[in-house]
């Protein structure tokens, strides 16, 4: 059974349709990306398999491990393993990132009937986490983003899938505004999340990304449909020649 | 109260009070309060729905359960080692108080509190002595009649903490005096009630003094908190938190008036508030610095958050400036809860209602500076 599955997936925004019939497989210990141009629905389709509200689903089906989601709401789709990392990590002014993190954890840990964990070896696995992002345990008492830079955001978000260790992570963007340096730290997460258990589709709009994170299928959306799908050649292909030669 | 003297203001009073008063006369408790709270009714009546600082409170309907006859009793005040407490019948109590009466407040500016002058059933004179810092707290618990006056004075030099624990009162009235480089940390919490109660707050700081008030508020039935604080010493510090979270229909409304009137003066205001349900809640904060008051350097800001369409914040910060060299600042802003945030915390596995209240939580801990109280009341900690 595949870990994944989009089928004839159709969105409308504001009456404008977005997606126009998505089909994506994936399997566990797949990497998938997900190019396109701006304005493609790279970001939509990212979003909408997280169940975010403002998107109306007109046709399709999504599953995660064969459970219908397309309808689900954005808690129960994390609940069983779905993890959307922000293209924009939202401020929380007041909120901790730890209490954040603990809340997230113990959310999970409430929804699979084990005991929260506790705060000792959480705090434990969170600085742990932090360190291999190269996170000071200063950030973890920091407000959630809250004057973070762009690129600790990003780092945040890749800390977070580390430690809730989701089936399968969606990272929209999670590339851009990513300095070299903070590039290779967020790929080295990325590499060490990956593992037979679980899967990641990578939505980014440039290949710098995968020379770090080799995936195992690029498609390419276009106008709200995947018009072409490869293995990491395709790739460089398009970094070499742009979208246009797919276009129609 | 002799009936000839108290004619005068029967036209401005809400009828129904003045023929209680009248009737009445005030009690015989304290009674050295009685003469200046029947001369300031003469002079200046009672304030009415209609008046302006009552805009968003209807006073009548305070004046409503005004009670028939001012029963009196003991306040439940526990005062730690090195603090000294006398009961307003004590000579000591009412030489202290008429030493240091118009320097908090003045009776013209706050006409309720000459109800209270009048039918007051309990009062306290709380004495931190020179040079004293105690750690212990004093506290003001939940007891007593439903008039109240409590007079604190902080010598110079002296350093305490007071506690008003969450309680039922008609009218009560914390009157603050520090001396030179005292320092007073007020916590003062307010549970949910179903009842309408109005109290004043005033704080006369002198040179050096400060002033910490950390409130934590529920609503009530009718709540209305009037606060002034007086810088009158250079130097003086004051910093105010509020915070509140309303529901139902409870209202709250904060009248909040820091002066500065010497050089040097500090004062900083941060409110946080929520409201939900048809509650309604006021912010009435006014900064005066009167000519002369140097340098004063002086903060308001105040935040809101609306959890539905029917709950209602006036938030309103002025500011009336005397003196050219100052630093002053002010804000208000009333908004609804990021759904973005909700949805990011929903992705992370929080139920809708628990990434409202954790979003509602990180709003609220900005202006949280009574961790307990907030805690005791279902606030933000």
């Amino acid at each position: 059974m595949s870990l994944l599955q989009v089928r004839d997936l159709r969105v409308r925004v504001d009456d404008q349709p977005i997606l126009n019939g998505v089909d994506l497989t994936v399997e566990a210990g797949e990497v998938h990306a997900v190019m396109g141009p701006n304005g493609s629905g790279k970001s939509t389709l990212a979003n909408v398999l997280a169940g975010r509200p403002g998107y109306e689903i007109t046709a399709g089906e999504i599953t995660l491990d064969e459970a219908d989601l397309t309808q689900a709401l954005p808690e129960e789709r994390a609940h069983r393993g779905l993890f959307l990392a922000f293209q924009y990590p939202i401020e929380i002014p007041g909120v901790s990132n730890m209490e954040f993190l603990k809340a997230a954890a113990d959310a999970h840990a409430k929804h699979a009937g084990r005991t929260e964990p506790s705060a000792m070896a959480f705090i434990k696995q969170a600085r742990g986490c932090a360190e291999r992002l190269h996170l000071s345990a200063d950030f973890l008492k920091r407000g959630v983003n809250e004057g973070f830079s762009g690129g600790e955001k990003k780092r945040n978000e890749i800390l977070q899938m580390l430690l809730l260790e989701p089936r399968l992570a969606v990272l929209d963007e999670t590339d851009s505004g990513l300095d070299i340096d903070a590039l290779q730290v967020v790929a080295e997460g990325i590499n060490a999340f990956r593992s037979p258990a679980n899967a990641v589709v990578l939505v980014t709009h440039y290949q710098r990304l995968l020379n770090h994170v080799v995936p195992d299928h690029v498609h390419v959306l276009i106008d709200g449909r995947i018009v072409r799908s490869g293995d990491h050649t395709l790739a460089l292909t398009l970094e070499d020649e742009g979208y246009g030669w797919l276009d129609g | 109260m002799a009936g000839s003297t108290a004619e005068p203001a029967v036209r401005d009073v809400p009828s129904a009070l003045a023929r209680r008063l009248m009737a009445l006369g005030p009690n015989t408790y304290a009674s050295w309060l009685d003469r200046e709270a029947c001369e300031s009714v003469v002079a200046n009546g009672l304030p009415d729905a209609r008046a302006e600082p009552w805009k968003y409170t209807n006073v009548n309907r305070w004046y409503d359960v005004v009670p028939g006859e001012g029963a009196t009793g003991p306040l439940a005040i526990n005062a730690p080692p090195g603090v000294h407490a006398f009961d307003f019948d004590d000579d000591r109590a009412r030489q202290l108080g008429q030493a240091h009466r118009g320097k908090a407040f003045e009776l013209a500016e706050q006409p309720l509190a000459a109800v209270n002058g009048l039918l007051l059933g309990a009062g306290a004179v709380i004495v931190a002595p020179q040079g004293r810092a105690v750690a212990a707290p004093v506290r003001v618990k939940d007891a007593g009649p439903a008039y109240q006056h409590v007079l604190l004075v902080i010598e110079a030099g002296a350093s305490i903490t007071l506690i008003e624990e969450p309680a039922d009162f008609v009218h009560r009235i914390v009157e603050v005096i520090v001396e030179p480089g005292g320092r007073l940390r007020h916590l003062r919490r307010q549970r949910s009630a179903d009842r309408r109660e109005c109290s004043l707050v005033a704080v006369h700081l002198a040179d050096e003094a400060s002033y910490v008030l950390a409130q934590s508020s529920r609503g009530a039935e009718l709540r209305r908190n009037d606060v002034v604080v007086t810088l009158a010493g250079g130097g003086a510090q004051a910093t105010i938190n509020g915070v509140w979270q309303l529901v139902g229909r409870e209202h709250l409304d904060n009248q909040i008036v820091v002066r500065h009137l010497a050089p040097h003066g500090t004062s900083r205001q941060t409110y946080r508030g929520v409201g939900a349900d048809r509650s309604r809640a006021v912010l009435n904060g006014r900064i005066h610095i009167a000519s002369g008051a140097k340098a004063a350097d002086a903060t308001l800001d105040n935040k809101n958050l609306l959890a539905t369409d029917r709950a209602e914040v006036y938030a309103k910060p002025e500011l009336t400036i005397y003196e050219s060299d100052v630093r002053c600042s002010h804000g208000a802003t009333v908004g609804t809860l990021d759904e973005d945030a909700v949805f990011f915390l929903r992705c992370r596995g929080l139920r809708d209602d628990d990434a409202r209240a954790l979003l509602v939580r990180g709003f609220l801990r900005e202006a949280v500076a009574d961790e307990e109280g907030a805690a005791g009341l279902g606030l933000a900690t």
